[in-house]
């Protein structure tokens, strides 16, 4: 079982009599454990973030002069961006794709993990398939997508075939279905991170609390929902979590698949960001953007965070307890 | 009551099959179609109806794309002075180095976190925030600023934004590696005088080498596939190979669709390879160490 | 002889190896250089050594390797690193070059429209010193030449005229059944047509689904449709700004040229709101297409037999025009036209300006513009027009309408923006097409987004823009 680390963490080597030399060569050691994390910080990631907040607050027209020229405008930009309605539907359509997209994969992972979290015949093979489309890379995704959903391509046609109704969406110029589309290769790609981690979840759960249910005489049902799903919780939460932050940042496919179009029913926020900086040379209203999109996705973190950590806790304190009874049993 | 408990449980195991067969059925076949359009000639990527299986199947893909072979070039389509095998060799050694950095200072810094609380519980969470913040926020000021210090289209420039975006996921892994050794080892250590670098590297690291080479190739499949940064911050000297598929289109002679099939095969392999040798990590990468084993 | 190996097939039509008989050791001196090409050399040769490295796109690059092997061989300017991108997405990538004033590429291949935007940004270095200097003079066809200017200075040397021609299906409108059929119902003779409503009705009564076989393959998609459009609109007489760069496109030849634009969906495929050229051109050479405009390099793939199923079935011609302004006017576009621009920044400029040029005449030009295999160069220069490899590639019926739609031909935008500019069009066309957006307010909102546009870069500096541009536009209402 594993050591409580954590816990053992706050007095390791620490009594010795040569106490103030050692602290100090400790000071040291700890430091330079952490300089190349600090040198990161300060070299690459602060001056970026700094001239980032340079240009949220100067309006540089590009066509004008240098940005080191810019007017100084205040909170202008940010006014502009928040009154900006395409910026509310990117808003709007990144959180639509991230619920959808996080919510498949999670239903399909989970089910999927449920499926096989009792060994059977074949389980590698299958897991081994289960996993293939996470190990695709994103871009592939988008133009192997291409070459599949055109409207006579092989997916409606298989469809077709096997229904004997003539089935033909177009996935990739119906303004309806866009979004959807990406969802749906969204979920295609990363439903194996969801599986993987429930799957993980669900063979770490100790036997003991089912095995004595079950001799209570309790369903598979109530076993599931009231041993099975609560003892999964920080796993559930840490899936969904992260998979709803990683589709809000998700830019690959929808962009190598529709930029934006058809219409502008794929023009997320990454999507948006990249074409205000990258098309149109917005720099200052691009910062702008990606600063408030940056305190958005921090005041989701942070709230994460408090979750994940509070069912970390919880699970820290449950495995210790239970690994004292095992002690004692 | 019709059902005895056998009949039932192979019920319950035959639907079990059936749904996995499906989805198993649906995660493979996308990539059964771009192994199979590699294979095609150009008059079957993009026909109706489909075709389902390449006949008769071709190399011209593979050799147009990765040989530039230009007899092929000339009765289809030359697009030959892309450069793959450069890329393929860019984005070797920059996803390899910007793993090796992350892994090797982020099991460090999880060294330190682990034994000495060098970043506090909340600080390893906003770590991980760091990862959190997608990075079409930054790709603007950082494309600026490496032109400035001169690191745009550099190997190392990119090098060090991937090392800058892994390192929360090196730290987070490594340290639920480093969290099973026993204290007792590097006691035992101390007391034989070894200094604290000797114990991380002769002690520590090599105790937690399979957890090391897990977190390795976990990191290098982010690395290996990503795309924005790259997109924005290489130009003619670094192309990765993301970033060269995407070249493959929009040509008036229609898509390529073979060739860009055949680059996508030689981009995902390895790092198919790479999943299925650490499938059994897998899920520690990405729990975070919520999940106990 | 000489002995330079010729890597690819067609390469160096006669002209080429005369030039280079001409540097043997001893034939000729170089002051007495007399052709463009010849004191092109020259020049460049007082340049000096070097390796310039290009924003290009390989197919467009390709053709012109044997061709710049010559020249690398008699100056030794060679191309060094090459970022390889396509000539969709150059004019993004060259404003970030421009942005960080980057001197790393010598030279830029792309859509000449942008000259204004990279000028402003402080990008582009002027040409007419170097070609002042070579002796060097852009001979296009019509005023097409114009299109490299901008505030009086050329920038760019052409590469790729990209005009737009019509295209009819031949094997359709002079079928004598065919037109019986059409004579019996519309009371009219079925012909080539000249006007956008005769073309809508020809791909209307032709087009057959369960054939596969649509009306029209014109670009709907946001990042091309606003091509189409503006030639319906300047056909109907329009023209984006008043004289204060206040935007008028809200009029009635604004809602024109949107309501022609949008009776498309009907007439084309279901999925064109989201295809581009990848998936239209082959759709055109393959028989799938009744009428259509399209650039003039399509012309060369439907004429050659080993990639096209339409070989001979075409009729090639003028654009459609319109009687909306009262008179017969025909419109033509060049967009995106490929040209050479060279960076101000770079300390290969002279070179890179040189290499431009010796791609830019038109002998030279030749074996890029006819290449079988990379259709991308289309041709553009007065000697083409004349050229028996440029006849044999694009079909002499093709290069006549080459001809005359660069009579008639129109720029897009040519203003500094002209990306911001055009997005805002092509995305409120666009899902105006799909239909997330009523007809009626396609013009409103482009022009509420097109005056904050005005108003970021200033209305004085585009007033200055707009000489540029309307020098561009042709006075003629159709071709002499």
């Amino acid at each position: 079982m594993t050591v409580a680390a954590l816990s053992a963490a706050e007095a390791p080597l620490q009594a010795s009599p040569r106490a103030v030399s050692r602290r100090r060569a400790i000071r040291r050691f700890k430091l330079s454990l952490l300089a190349p994390l600090i040198a990161l910080f300060a070299f690459v990631l602060m001056p970026v973030l700094l001239l980032q907040l340079y240009f949220s607050v100067h309006q540089w027209t590009v066509y004008l002069g240098s940005w080191w020229d810019a007017d100084y405008i205040g909170l202008d930009l940010f006014k502009e961006v928040l009154t900006d309605p395409r910026f509310g539907w990117s808003v709007l359509r990144s959180l639509a794709f991230a619920t959808g997209s996080t919510v498949g994969c999670f239903v399909f992972g989970f089910l999927l993990a449920y499926l096989m979290h009792k060994p059977f015949r074949g389980q590698a093979i299958y897991y081994i398939i289960f996993i293939l489309p996470m190990l695709t890379v994103p871009v592939v995704v988008a133009y192997t997508a291409e070459m599949m959903l055109y409207q006579s391509g092989p997916l409606n046609d298989i469809i077709t075939r096997l229904s004997g109704i003539e089935f033909k969406p177009s996935w990739l110029s119906d303004p309806h279905l866009a979004l959807m589309t990406v969802s749906l290769l969204e979920i295609w790609n990363w439903t194996p991170f969801s599986f993987i981690i429930m799957l993980a979840g669900l063979t770490a759960i100790p036997k003991e609390p089912i095995e004595a249910a079950e001799i209570l005489g309790a369903s598979k049902w109530r076993i599931f929902w009231e041993v099975q799903v609560p003892l999964l919780r920080p796993v559930i939460l840490l899936a969904l979590v992260l998979r709803f932050l990683e589709a809000m940042a998700e830019f690959p496919k929808t962009w190598s698949l529709f930029q934006g179009g058809p219409g502008s029913a794929t023009e997320t926020l990454p999507v948006y960001i990249f074409m205000t900086t990258w098309q149109y040379f917005e720099i200052s209203k691009g910062a702008a953007m990606s600063y408030i999109v940056m305190l958005l996705m921090i005041v989701i973190v942070l709230f994460a965070i408090r979750l994940l950590r509070r069912e970390k806790r919880s699970l820290d304190k449950m495995y210790e307890q239970s690994d004292d009874l095992k002690v004692e049993g | 009551m019709a059902m005895t408990k056998s009949q039932r449980r192979r019920i319950t195991s035959g639907v079990r099959y059936v749904v996995l067969s499906v989805w198993g059925l649906m995660a493979f076949f996308p990539i059964y179609w771009i192994i199979s359009t590699s294979f095609k000639l150009d008059t079957q990527w993009f026909a109706w109806p489909p075709y389902y299986f390449p006949s008769p199947p071709t190399l011209a893909n593979y050799m147009n794309v990765w040989f530039g072979a230009e007899e092929y070039a000339q009765t289809q389509y030359a697009i030959s002075s892309q450069k793959p095998l450069i890329s393929l060799y860019n984005s070797t050694v920059i996803a390899v180095t910007s793993t090796f950095l992350s892994v090797l200072f982020g099991s460090m810094i999880a060294y330190g976190v682990s034994r000495y609380r060098i970043l506090s519980e909340a600080r390893m969470f906003q770590l991980l925030m760091l990862r959190m913040i997608p990075p079409i926020v930054i790709v603007a000021p950082l494309s600026l600023y490496y032109t400035a210090i001169g690191l745009i289209d550099t190997r190392f420039g990119l090098i060090l934004v991937y090392f800058l975006t892994t390192l929360p996921y090196a730290v987070w892994m490594t340290k639920s590696f480093i969290d099973e050794v026993p204290l007792e080892v590097e006691q035992a250590a101390e007391i034989l005088g070894a200094s604290r670098w000797r114990t991380v590297f002769e002690i520590v690291l090599p105790l937690i080498r399979s957890g090391l080479v897990a977190t390795f190739l976990f990191i290098l499949i982010l690395t290996w596939s990503e795309y924005l940064l790259a997109l924005i911050i290489t130009k003619t000297q670094v192309t990765t190979l993301p970033i060269e598929l995407s070249k493959y289109q929009g040509s008036t002679e229609g898509r390529v669709y073979g060739r860009q099939a055949a680059l996508a095969v030689g981009i995902t392999v390895p790092l198919m390879i790479v999943g299925l040798i650490i499938r059994k990590h897998l899920a520690r990468g990405f729990s975070f160490g919520m999940v106990r084993r | 002889m000489t002995k330079f190996s010729v890597s690819r097939r067609t390469f160096v039509e006669g002209g080429l190896g005369l030039t280079v008989a001409n540097f043997l050791p001893g034939t000729m001196p170089l002051a007495s250089a007399t052709t463009m090409e010849e004191s092109t050399i020259a020049a460049a040769k007082s340049a000096g050594p070097a390796a310039v490295n290009g924003m290009i796109w390989s197919p467009y690059l390709v053709p012109m390797q044997p061709v710049i092997a010559e020249f690398s061989k008699q100056t030794n300017i060679t191309i060094g690193a090459v970022q390889d991108i396509s000539i969709f997405d150059a004019p993004q990538r060259a404003m970030a070059e421009a942005l960080s004033r980057s001197p790393q590429f010598d030279f830029i291949h792309i859509d000449s429209n942008m000259i204004p935007s990279l000028v402003s940004a402080g990008y582009l270095e002027p040409l007419d010193e170097y070609m002042k200097k070579a002796n060097f003079k852009i001979d296009a066809v019509g005023d097409y030449g114009t299109f490299m200017t901008y505030g009086g200075q050329t920038y760019g040397v052409p590469t790729d005229g990209n005009v737009h021609i019509q295209y009819t299906r031949k094997d359709i409108i002079e079928d004598a059944d065919n037109k019986k059929r059409f004579a019996d119902k519309f009371g009219k003779e079925l012909k080539f047509p000249q006007t956008w409503e005769e073309e809508q009705t020809i791909q209307e009564f032709f087009m057959d689904p369960s054939k596969d076989l649509y009306g029209s393959a014109n670009l709907r998609n946001r990042a091309n449709g606003p091509t189409w459009w503006y030639m319906i609109y300047y056909s109907a007489g329009g023209f984006p700004f008043d004289d204060d760069m206040k935007p008028t496109l809200n009029t009635p030849p604004g809602q024109y040229a949107v309501d022609i634009y949008l009776k498309d969906k009907k007439l084309n495929h279901p999925e064109a709101a989201n295809w581009g050229t990848p998936q239209q051109i082959p759709r055109i050479a393959q028989g799938h297409v009744v009428s259509t405009q399209y650039w003039d390099g399509t012309a060369k793939l439907n004429e050659n037999p080993a990639k096209s199923k339409t070989t001979g079935k075409w009729l090639y011609g003028l654009v459609p025009g319109s009687d909306f302004s009262g008179k017969r006017m025909h419109r033509s576009i060049s967009s995106p036209l490929a040209a050479i621009l060279v960076n101000k920044y770079s300390p290969r400029k002279a070179q890179a300006a040189y290499l431009a040029l010796w791609l830019g005449s038109g002998k030279n030009s030749i074996p890029i513009v006819t290449d079988p295999v990379n259709t991308f160069n289309d041709a553009w220069a007065k000697e083409h027009m004349t050229s028996d490899a440029v006849k044999n590639a694009y079909s002499p019926a093709g290069v006549k309408a080459i001809e005359a739609n660069f009579q008639v031909v129109a720029p897009p935008i040519y203003l500094t923006g002209y990306l911001e500019f055009q997005d805002a069009l092509g995305k409120n066309l666009s899902e105006a097409f799909v239909g997330q957006l009523p007809a009626k307010d396609v013009l409103k909102k482009t022009e509420d987004e097109w005056t904050a546009i005005i108003r970021r870069i200033g209305q004085s500096k585009l007033k200055k823009d707009l000489i540029s541009y309307k020098a561009l536009m042709p006075k003629r209402l159709k071709p002499a």
